[in-house]
């Protein structure tokens, strides 16, 4: 009587171990196959960040608008990330050039050679009526600020990439959400997108060149899409990227009164 | 002697001399009164509009600051605050208005405008209900869609949207998140300068969502009472009212004492809500400085008129004691002493001033009500110096007494010199001028 309860009892119990051994494997196998978003987003983070050296390049800006003319500002940028130093002093247009913005630890400020004065900004903000932000030009901490909230293959062009969904970790990066799609062979960012709050996709930013710089890759050219405002880009050139020393000089408030003097 | 009498005789015996210098004293009074008058409604009236404009006379903003320092313009919870408002406002509170509000970039159709866009509780606002004044849509089919919005019909012009069509916004969160969301446009305002080109009205709860706040939070608390003229006072009582209630910033009036106090805010680390109480008048520091300025420019300007009028007072008072030599001979002869044949001209003098003084205030009177009977329209770029689209003209007593005194004391003067010699004739030899 037993053994039949038993043996009845097992009967069902055979389908469901097969159901969750299968599953098990199942899980074991994505585990095998999920890619190892720390290293892609530590990869990222770590190509964009200069912590071992300092870092200057000449960055030009083309804008278009639709309606108006097209519009270019040219800028030379500084940076040490490990002081969390930056600077960009801006070449062009004639009528900008001289103003530029600093960082000194958590305040950037801008400043104007006309009134000779020194003003508060956020990283926020466009830079120059472009599509860039300042953000764009500085260490990126997707580490810190993101989690991994899912991912699929795909191919983008010619190179199979990762598409990695990111969301926020705190309220105090511009953008809620980023899509990133990532080459699979070797972790270069070839497109974001952003995300408002509300989740509508505000801009693409695409990178399709990048160059190398003592051994580090860094883009050499960057693509902007304003989704809201439809037809309005930017694209930003990269000239002139050196990994060389600056003087402590460069990162000051002296330096920026001084060139325009 | 009867003085006073022979004093008014005397100037009415040379009515045309008279009637030109007392013209000339009351031309000088009418400008002064009138600058005066005018800077002094001009300040009211700005002061009454930016107080409808931003829904109160009293404003309190709350402040937190993150872990990573950044400055978070919120008011999470009221009750303390509303209840101090209650106890020292009582009866000359007219309301309270608890507003958000955003500034953001409106879209459509590939048109953009920089828009500030004030949530606000229509239910709270009655009086904001009544004061605007729309070109096209309703009040009620702003009140009764949820992500509605009242712009400016020339702002509405430039993105070329119509009523029922819906925006975009993009903007940022309190924590400085971008984030973009919907208003569907319920009605344009008539174009009224600065104002309405600054501000479009949405429901404070839309406005709470996209900036990302709870419902129940806001962003400024405007307190709006019986009489501007008490703010200052009202004021401090309610500082000190919420000292002992919440943790305060100290006040800052004036665009400097703001700076300092929003470095201060940066610079500062502290943990929970800190309040900052301010009016009307802390922001308008610079109009009353403008005032004060116009006011000074005025007054120079009736002084050195003043000057020209002294000259002639004093030449037409020394022809008088010239032509009145015998006369002020045989008054001398009768007995009257040095002091009161001087008091004698001193008070024609000071007749004079006063006459003139008299028909300048009418005239001043006369004129800047003539100038309130124009009508300028609610849309024009002025609409911010006026009231209900005309000029007003308010006459601070103390500074119009102060006018009168300075006036009386310089006709004085003038004649003091004239008077003097006057007083000091011989009347044997003053009786024997023939002329």
């Amino acid at each position: 009587m037993n053994e039949r309860m038993s043996s009845t009892a097992a009967r069902p119990l055979a389908p469901a171990a097969a159901l969750i051994l299968f599953a098990l494997l199942g899980v074991a196998a994505l585990g095998a196959a999920a890619p190892d978003f720390e290293a892609i987003l530590g990869s990222i983070d770590e190509m964009s960040n200069f912590d071992d050296t300092d870092f200057s390049a000449t960055y030009t800006v083309v804008s278009e608008k639709p309606g108006e003319e097209t519009s270019v500002f040219k800028a030379r940028l500084f940076r040490r990330d490990r002081e969390e130093k930056f600077l960009m002093l801006f070449l062009e247009p004639e009528t900008q050039k001289g103003q530029g913005y600093l960082q000194l630890e958590d305040n950037l400020w801008f400043y104007d050679p006309e009134s000779r004065k020194f003003s508060h900004s956020s990283f926020k903000e466009n830079l120059q009526d472009s599509e860039t932000k300042s953000s764009d030009f500085r260490r990126s901490s997707l580490m810190r600020d993101y989690a991994v909230e899912g991912y699929a293959e795909e191919t983008l062009g010619r190179y199979p990439v990762y598409v990695i969904d990111l969301k926020a970790l705190h309220g105090e990066v511009p953008y809620p959400r980023l899509k990133l799609w990532v080459r699979q062979d070797n972790n270069l960012a070839l497109k974001i997108e952003s995300y408002s709050l509300s989740d509508r996709l505000m801009r693409t930013g695409y990178y399709p060149n990048y160059i190398q710089v003592e051994g580090r890759l860094i883009p050499s050219r960057m693509l902007f899409v304003d989704e809201l405002r439809v037809g309005e880009k930017s694209q930003v050139t990269i000239r002139d990227a050196s990994v060389a020393s600056l003087p402590d000089s460069v990162f000051t408030k002296a330096y920026l009164e001084r060139v325009n003097r | 002697m009867n003085s006073p009498r022979i004093a008014f005789r005397n100037l009415t015996r040379q009515k045309k001399r008279s009637f030109l210098l007392g013209g000339a004293i009351a031309f000088g009074i009418l400008i002064i009164t009138l600058v005066n008058s005018f800077t002094a409604g001009v300040v009211d009236n700005v002061q009454e509009n930016f107080s409808h404009f931003l829904a109160g006379h009293i404003f309190l903003s709350g402040f937190e600051k993150t872990p990573s320092g950044r400055l978070l313009n919120v008011i999470r919870d009221d009750r303390e605050l509303i209840e101090a408002i209650r106890r020292v406002e009582q009866e000359r509170l007219r309301y309270i208005a608890r507003r958000s509000s955003l500034n953001g970039v409106l879209i459509f159709e590939g048109a953009n405008a920089r828009q500030q866009i004030v949530g606000v509780d229509w239910e709270e606002e009655r009086y904001l209900r009544e004061r605007l004044v729309l070109r096209a849509g309703t009040i009620e089919a702003a009140l009764a869609e949820p992500r509605s919005l009242i712009l400016n019909e020339k702002v509405a012009r430039r993105l070329d949207v119509a009523i029922g069509e819906t925006l975009l916004v993009q903007m940022q969160t309190v924590t400085g998140q971008q984030n973009v969301g919907e208003f569907v446009l319920a009605a344009t305002s008539v174009d009224t300068g600065i104002f309405s080109t600054v501000s479009a009205y949405g429901h404070r709860a839309h406005v709470n969502t996209l900036i990302n706040i709870a419902p129940q939070e806001y962003v400024t608390l405007g307190v709006f009472l019986e009489d501007m003229g008490r703010m200052e006072v009202d004021a401090q009582r309610l500082y000190e009212a919420l000292q002992t209630r919440v943790p305060l910033f100290p006040r800052a009036a004036g665009p400097q004492a703001m700076r300092g106090l929003m470095r201060r805010m940066a610079e500062e680390q502290w943990e929970g809500a800190r309040y900052q109480l301010s009016t009307i008048s802390d922001f308008l520091q610079p109009l009353n400085q403008i005032a004060s300025t116009l006011n000074t420019v005025g007054l120079v300007v009736v002084l050195l008129l003043f000057v020209i009028i002294m000259v002639g007072i004093t030449n037409t008072f020394r022809m008088i004691i010239y032509e009145r030599t015998r006369e002020i001979g045989t008054m001398r002869a009768l007995g009257l002493q040095r002091g009161s044949v001087r008091g004698l001209f001193l008070l024609e003098a000071l007749l004079l001033a006063l006459g003139g003084t008299v028909v300048g205030l009418a005239g001043a009177a006369v004129a800047g009500l003539a100038l309130s009977l124009i009508d300028f329209g609610m849309d024009n770029q002025f609409f911010v110096i006026l009231r209900e689209g005309r000029l007003t003209f308010k006459v601070l007593p103390a500074q119009l007494a102060g006018n009168v005194a300075v006036v009386a004391v310089l006709t004085l003067l003038a004649a003091l010199v004239p008077a003097g010699r006057a007083s000091k004739m011989d009347p044997a030899q003053a009786l024997g001028k023939t002329y």
